[in-house]
C-alpha cells in the first residue's frame, strides 16, 4: 500500500498557527463556525475549554461563532459551570423533544447539528485535561484553506496520566492498536493511514455530517470515518497532528466495553457494504467477569445501539435550515 | 478637588469581569507552562507573545532576558511607571501543570506564586483598553525571571541597574493575598549549613563519628540560645533540614536552611557572624566538615508610612472594603526601594495551598484585586510619588 493519502493530507498544527490567516479566509469564504462540546460529569474540566476556546477563539480572534454544550444528564454541576462560563448550554433530551430519547456520545453530536448554525463544526470532547485552543484551530484549518478538505481528523502523542503529579511521555491508543487497526488492516488497508480513527476530536462541514447516520454510543467515530470514506472517499478527510492530549486513563474493562460497542458497529457497517454475511443476529450483550469471594461472577453489560439516521432526513431540521 | 483614582475604582470591578475569560485563559496558559528559576525562557516568550498580539507599544527584551512591554503614555516628560512580577515558581518541571478552573477557582501548582500575577500582567493591555484608561507616563510591563531562591533576585536587579533615567513608581504584582500591602523590606540572608562527616573520615572510621543530623541539632540549638534584640527587629527562621541514608545508619551527611531577617542590615551581618561563630565551633568540636553558604540576601529599606503612595494604596483598598494588611517582603520591592523608586507589592486574590501542587486562587476576589492595582498605578500616574 501507497501512502500517498498519509503524506498529502497530514498537517501539524502549526500549520495553521497564524489565526489572523485563518480568520482572514474564514470571512473572505463567508463561513460560520461552531465548536460542540458533548458533556457526562465533565465539571472538573469543561470551564477550562470554556474559557480557553472563548478568550483565544472568539474574543482574541474571531474564529468561532458559538460554543455548544450538549449534556446527556450531568449529575454534577457540569452545565451550571459551562453557563456561568459563557456557553450554550443544551440539555439533549430538550433537543428534538418528540423523537425517541437515547443516551450516548452520538446521539450528543447528532442532535448538535440541529442546534449549532455553523458550517463547519467542531466537535471535542470536554475532558481533555491538556486544553489549547490549537485543538479548535488546526481541525477548522484544513476546511478553510483547502477546497477540497471536508472533514479533519485530530491525532497526537497520548500521555496517560497515572497520577496527580507526574506524566509519562508515551502510552495510550490501546483500543486504537489493538482493535480498530487490525480491522481496518483485513477490511480497508488503505484507512489504516488515519493514525488515530478513535481520537475524540474532529470537525467537519454540515453538509457532510448532516447526510451520514450517527450511532447513538461510542462507535460514532469509527461509523464516521467508514461512512464519509464510503461516500466521498479519503481524499476528503485530513489529520492533523495536535501532539499531546492529557485524558483520563481507564481500566482494561472499561476499555474492553468500549471495544465492545466499536466491534459491533464496524461489523454493521461492513455488513451493509456487504463486506460479510452474518449467520444470526450478533448478540448484544458484553460480558466480563469479576472474582466476588469465591466465584466468578459475569457482569453483564447491555448497551444502546442503533442509528439515528442522517439528519437531513428530520423534518424539523429540514424546516429550520430551510433545506427543500 | 476630588481623586479619579477613588472615584472610579469600584466601577473597575464589574468591567473586569466583562473579560474574565481573557484573564483567565492568560493565568492558566502562562501557569501551565513550567518555569522553576532558571528556566523560565517558556514563559518569557509566552510573555512576549502576548504582549505582541495585544499590540503594545514596545515589545522587548533586556539583557538579561527579562521579557518587557512598554503601553506608551502622553507625557514625554513624565518617567515611567513599572508593574512588575517574577515569572520563576518553586515547581519542579516534572510535575503536572495543568490547571483546572472550577466555579469560583482556579486550580494549579504556582497559581498563587506566581501565575496570577504574570496572568494579569499580560492582560494588562486588554483591561487598561476596557477600561478606557491612558496614562501620562509610559507603563513598563516587566515579566522578571531568576527571582526566587538561588536566583536572588537577579532578573530585577539586572532590569534595574541598566535602567537608564529615574523611575516614577512601581507596582510588584503577586497572586496572594488580596489585602496586603508591601511598602518596606527587611534586610535577609539566606544560607545553607550543610555538615558532611564523609569527607573527613573515610571507609570504616566514619561509622564512629557523630551523626551529621545531630551536629545541625546542635547548631539549632545554639542559634536558638542566641540574644536576639526587640529593636531593631531580628529573628532567625529555620526552614528547611534534610540528611541521612535510611533509618539504621547514622546520618553521613545533612543540610539546613535558615533565613535571618532584620529591620536592620547591621544586625543581620551580625547575627550571620554569630552563626558562623557557632559553626565554626562545632566543626573544631567533633572534627567534621561544615559550611555555611549564602544564597541570597536583600537590604532593607522603607517607604514611610505616610509616604504618598502609601497612603493612596490604604485609601483605594479602603474604597474597595479592602483591609490593608502591612509586614515586611523580601521580593522585588526590596530591590526597587533600594534603588530609592517608590513601590508597593500588592496581592490579586484570597487562595489556599500556597506553594502546594493544587494552589488555588478564587476567581471572584481576582476582580477586586485587578481594580486595586489599576487604581494604584492611576494614583501614581496623578503624581503621589512626585510629592515627596
Amino acid at each position: 500500500m501507497k501512502n500517498k493519502w498519509l503524506r498529502k493530507n497530514t498537517f501539524h498544527y502549526s500549520d495553521f498557527r497564524d489565526l489572523k490567516h485563518l480568520v482572514a479566509e474564514k470571512e473572505k469564504k463567508n463561513l460560520t463556525i461552531s465548536l460542540c462540546l458533548p458533556t457526562l460529569n465533565e465539571e472538573k474540566t469543561i470551564a477550562k475549554e470554556i474559557v480557553i476556546m472563548k478568550s483565544e477563539l472568539i474574543t482574541r480572534y474571531p474564529l468561532l461563532d458559538e460554543i455548544v454544550v450538549i449534556d446527556s444528564g450531568s449529575t454534577d454541576k457540569t452545565m451550571e459551570v459551562a453557563e456561568q462560563f459563557g456557553a450554550d448550554v443544551y440539555s439533549a433530551d430538550d433537543i428534538l423533544p418528540d423523537l425517541n430519547k437515547y443516551k450516548g456520545k452520538g446521539e450528543n453530536l447528532w442532535k448538535a447539528l440541529y442546534i449549532t448554525k455553523g458550517d463547519i463544526i467542531v466537535y471535542l470532547d470536554a475532558d481533555i485535561k491538556n486544553i489549547h485552543h490549537r485543538f479548535a484551530y488546526a481541525l477548522v484549518g484544513p476546511l478553510i484553506l483547502s477546497d477540497n478538505i471536508k472533514y479533519s481528523k485530530a491525532f497526537y502523542d497520548r500521555p496517560i496520566a497515572i497520577d496527580k503529579k507526574k506524566i509519562r511521555a508515551t502510552g495510550g491508543g490501546r483500543v486504537t492498536e489493538l482493535v480498530i487497526r487490525p480491522l481496518f488492516s483485513i477490511f480497508f488497508p488503505e484507512l489504516t493511514q488515519i493514525l488515530q480513527p478513535l481520537s475524540g476530536e474532529y470537525a467537519g462541514f454540515r453538509e457532510i455530517f448532516e447526510k451520514i447516520p450517527f450511532p447513538i454510543g461510542y462507535g460514532i467515530e469509527t461509523s464516521m470515518i467508514l461512512d464519509i470514506y464510503e461516500k466521498w472517499g479519503l481524499d476528503v478527510i485530513a489529520q492533523v497532528d495536535l501532539e499531546k492530549r492529557v485524558h483520563r486513563n481507564q481500566d482494561t474493562k472499561a476499555l474492553g466495553r468500549m471495544a465492545f460497542v466499536i466491534m459491533k458497529t464496524f461489523l454493521d457497517r461492513i455488513e451493509k457494504l456487504g463486506l460479510i454475511d452474518k449467520k444470526h443476529e450478533l448478540f448484544n450483550e458484553m460480558i466480563q467477569f469479576s472474582l466476588v469471594e469465591d466465584s466468578y461472577e459475569p457482569d453483564i453489560y447491555s448497551f444502546g445501539t442503533g442509528d439515528r439516521p442522517p439528519i437531513i432526513e428530520i423534518e424539523d431540521y429540514r424546516r429550520k435550515f430551510n433545506i427543500k | 478637588m476630588g481623586k479619579p483614582f477613588l472615584e472610579n475604582v469600584t466601577s473597575y470591578i464589574d468591567a473586569m469581569k466583562s473579560i474574565q475569560e481573557t484573564i483567565l485563559a492568560n493565568i492558566v496558559l502562562v501557569g501551565q507552562i513550567p518555569a522553576p528559576t532558571f528556566h523560565e525562557s517558556q514563559r518569557a516568550k509566552m510573555f512576549m507573545e502576548r504582549l505582541a498580539e495585544a499590540q503594545v507599544d514596545e515589545c522587548t527584551v533586556d539583557d538579561f532576558q527579562n521579557p518587557i512591554g512598554i503601553i506608551r503614555g502622553s507625557s514625554r516628560q513624565k518617567p515611567p511607571i513599572f508593574m512588575v512580577a517574577h515569572l520563576d515558581t518553586f515547581i519542579d518541571k516534572e510535575v503536572d501543570h495543568n490547571f483546572t478552573i472550577k466555579k469560583n477557582a482556579v486550580f494549579g501548582p504556582g497559581a498563587l506564586d506566581n501565575s496570577a500575577g504574570v496572568g494579569v500582567l499580560i492582560s494588562m493591555p486588554e483591561i487598561l483598553q476596557r477600561l478606557g484608561l491612558e496614562f501620562e507616563s509610559d507603563i513598563i510591563l516587566a515579566g522578571v525571571i531568576h527571582s526566587l531562591g538561588q536566583g536572588n533576585l537577579k532578573g530585577i536587579r539586572q532590569l534595574l541597574d541598566n535602567w537608564e533615567g529615574p523611575i516614577r513608581g512601581a507596582v510588584c504584582v503577586e497572586g496572594g493575598e488580596l489585602g496586603r500591602l508591601n511598602y518596606y523590606s527587611e534586610g535577609i540572608r539566606r544560607c545553607d549549613i550543610e555538615c558532611d562527616i564523609s569527607k573527613s573520615a573515610g571507609g570504616w572510621e566514619q561509622r564512629f563519628k557523630p551523626n551529621a543530623i545531630l551536629i545541625l541539632n546542635e547548631v539549632i540549638n545554639r542559634v536558638l540560645r542566641l540574644r536576639l534584640p526587640q529593636r531593631p527587629r531580628a529573628r532567625v527562621i529555620v526552614g528547611k533540614i534534610s540528611g541521612g541514608f535510611k533509618h539504621g545508619i547514622i546520618a553521613y551527611d545533612a543540610r539546613l536552611g535558615l533565613e535571618i531577617q532584620s529591620d536592620s542590615d547591621k544586625m543581620v551581618n551580625e547575627i550571620y557572624r554569630d552563626i558562623n561563630d557557632i559553626v565554626d565551633g562545632l566543626k573544631h568540636e567533633y572534627q567534621v566538615n561544615m559550611t555555611v553558604k549564602t544564597i541570597s540576601s536583600t537590604n532593607a529599606s522603607t517607604l514611610e508610612f505616610n509616604h504618598p503612595l502609601v497612603k493612596a494604596c490604604v485609601a483605594i483598598m479602603k474604597k474597595l472594603d479592602l483591609n490593608p494588611i502591612s509586614e515586611p517582603s523580601g521580593s522585588e520591592l526590596s530591590i526597587l526601594l533600594s534603588k530609592k523608586i517608590p513601590a508597593v507589592t500588592l496581592g490579586l486574590t484570597h487562595g489556599e495551598n500556597y506553594h502546594l501542587n493544587n494552589a488555588k486562587i478564587e476567581i471572584n476576589s481576582l476582580f477586586k484585586g485587578i481594580a486595586q492595582i489599576v487604581g494604584v498605578i492611576q494614583a501614581i500616574d496623578s503624581g503621589v510619588c512626585d510629592e515627596k
